[in-house]
C-alpha cells in the first residue's frame, strides 16, 4: 500500500512521534517538559531525541533556567517536513481502512 | 499486538500528551494583579479623579510590562518556549491597551457622560477578556461574559458610583477566575 510506504520509519516509535508533535505544537520545550509531557525516563527520552537529531529532525541548545542547566529542543525545517508527511500518510491509512472519523 | 493495534495505542498516547497542557490556562498571580489594580483604578474616578490618569499611567504601562516579564519567567519555568503564541497574547492585550485610549477619547471631548464613559470601559473590558476566554484562557470567558452582564445592568438602572461598581465587578471577576485557575492547577498537580 502506497500510504504504509510513505510511513516515516523514524516515527515508528511513540516517544519520537509524541516528541515531534509536541515540538510542533508548543515550538521550543526542554528536556524535562518533554519527559513529563511523555511519561518516559531519561534515557529512553534520551536516546530516541538522539536518533531524531542525528537524523537532522530536532535542534538543541544548551541555557541555565533559574542557575539549573537545561536543554531546549526544537524541530528542523526538516523535522516538520518529515512530520507532515508522516501524518498525512497516517490519514490516508485511516482512511483507505475505512474506520476514519 | 497487531499493527494496528499497535497504532492505535501509539496514537492514544500521543493525544493523552498533548491533553497534558500545562499552558492551558493562565498565571493566578496575574489575575489577582489586574484585578486589584482594576478595582483600585475604576473606584478613583468616583472618590479620587485627579489622581486617575496618573495611576492609570504607572499602572498600565507598569503592569502591562510586569505581567509580560511574569509571563516569560513562568514559561521558561515550564519549559516551554512558544513564540507564537507569545505574539498572539502580544497582540491580543496591544489591541485591548488601544481600546482602552479610545475610551478616553469620548470623555476627553465631552461626547459622553463620565457614568456613560465607565459602562464603555465595562463593555471593552468585557469584549476583550471574553475573546481572550475564547482563544487565549477559557477561565477569562466567563470573566468576560460577567462584565458584559453588569454592561447591561449599569445601563439599564445607572446606579450611582458607576465607576466603582464597574472596577469591583471587573476585580471581583479576576480574583473569581485566579481562584479557579490556581484550584485547577492544585488538582492538575494532585493528580500528575
Amino acid at each position: 500500500m502506497k500510504a504504509l510506504a510513505a510511513l516515516d520509519a523514524l516515527f515508528e516509535h511513540r516517544i519520537r512521534l509524541g516528541a515531534c508533535v509536541l515540538l510542533a505544537k508548543h515550538g521550543e520545550l526542554t528536556f524535562a517538559r518533554l519527559k513529563a509531557q511523555l511519561q518516559a525516563t531519561d534515557g529512553n527520552l534520551g536516546a530516541q531525541l538522539r536518533k531524531l537529531e542525528e537524523q537532522g529532525y530536532l535542534s538543541s541548545r544548551k541555557d541555565f533556567v533559574e542557575r539549573k542547566p537545561t536543554t531546549w529542543y526544537q524541530l528542523s525545517d526538516a523535522g516538520r517536513a518529515a512530520l507532515e508527511a508522516h501524518m498525512a500518510a497516517l490519514r490516508a491509512l485511516i482512511d483507505a481502512s475505512g474506520t476514519g472519523v | 499486538m497487531t499493527d494496528v493495534n499497535k497504532l492505535q495505542s501509539d496514537l492514544d498516547y500521543i493525544s493523552s500528551a498533548l491533553r497534558e497542557d500545562a499552558t492551558a490556562g493562565g498565571i493566578p498571580a496575574l489575575y489577582f494583579l489586574w484585578g486589584a489594580l482594576i478595582a483600585i483604578g475604576f473606584s478613583l474616578p468616583d472618590f479620587a479623579p485627579q489622581l486617575a490618569g496618573f495611576y492609570w499611567l504607572v499602572a498600565g504601562f507598569g503592569g502591562g510590562l510586569f505581567s509580560w516579564w511574569l509571563g516569560a519567567r513562568q514559561s521558561r519555568r515550564h519549559g516551554i518556549n512558544n513564540p507564537k503564541l507569545a505574539r498572539r497574547y502580544g497582540l491580543h492585550w496591544s489591541l485591548m491597551g488601544a481600546a482602552f485610549l479610545l475610551c478616553f477619547l469620548p470623555l476627553l471631548l465631552g461626547r459622553v457622560s463620565p457614568e456613560m464613559g465607565g459602562a464603555n470601559f465595562l463593555l471593552v473590558t468585557g469584549i476583550g477578556y471574553g475573546l481572550a476566554g475564547v482563544h487565549l484562557e477559557r477561565p477569562l470567558l466567563w470573566c468576560g461574559l460577567l462584565m458584559l452582564a453588569a454592561y447591561g445592568v449599569l445601563i439599564t438602572l445607572m446606579p450611582p458610583y458607576t465607576w466603582t461598581i464597574t472596577g469591583a465587578t471587573v476585580g471581583l471577576a479576576l480574583f473569581w477566575a485566579g481562584f479557579s485557575r490556581r484550584a485547577a492547577l492544585r488538582t492538575a498537580g494532585g493528580e500528575a
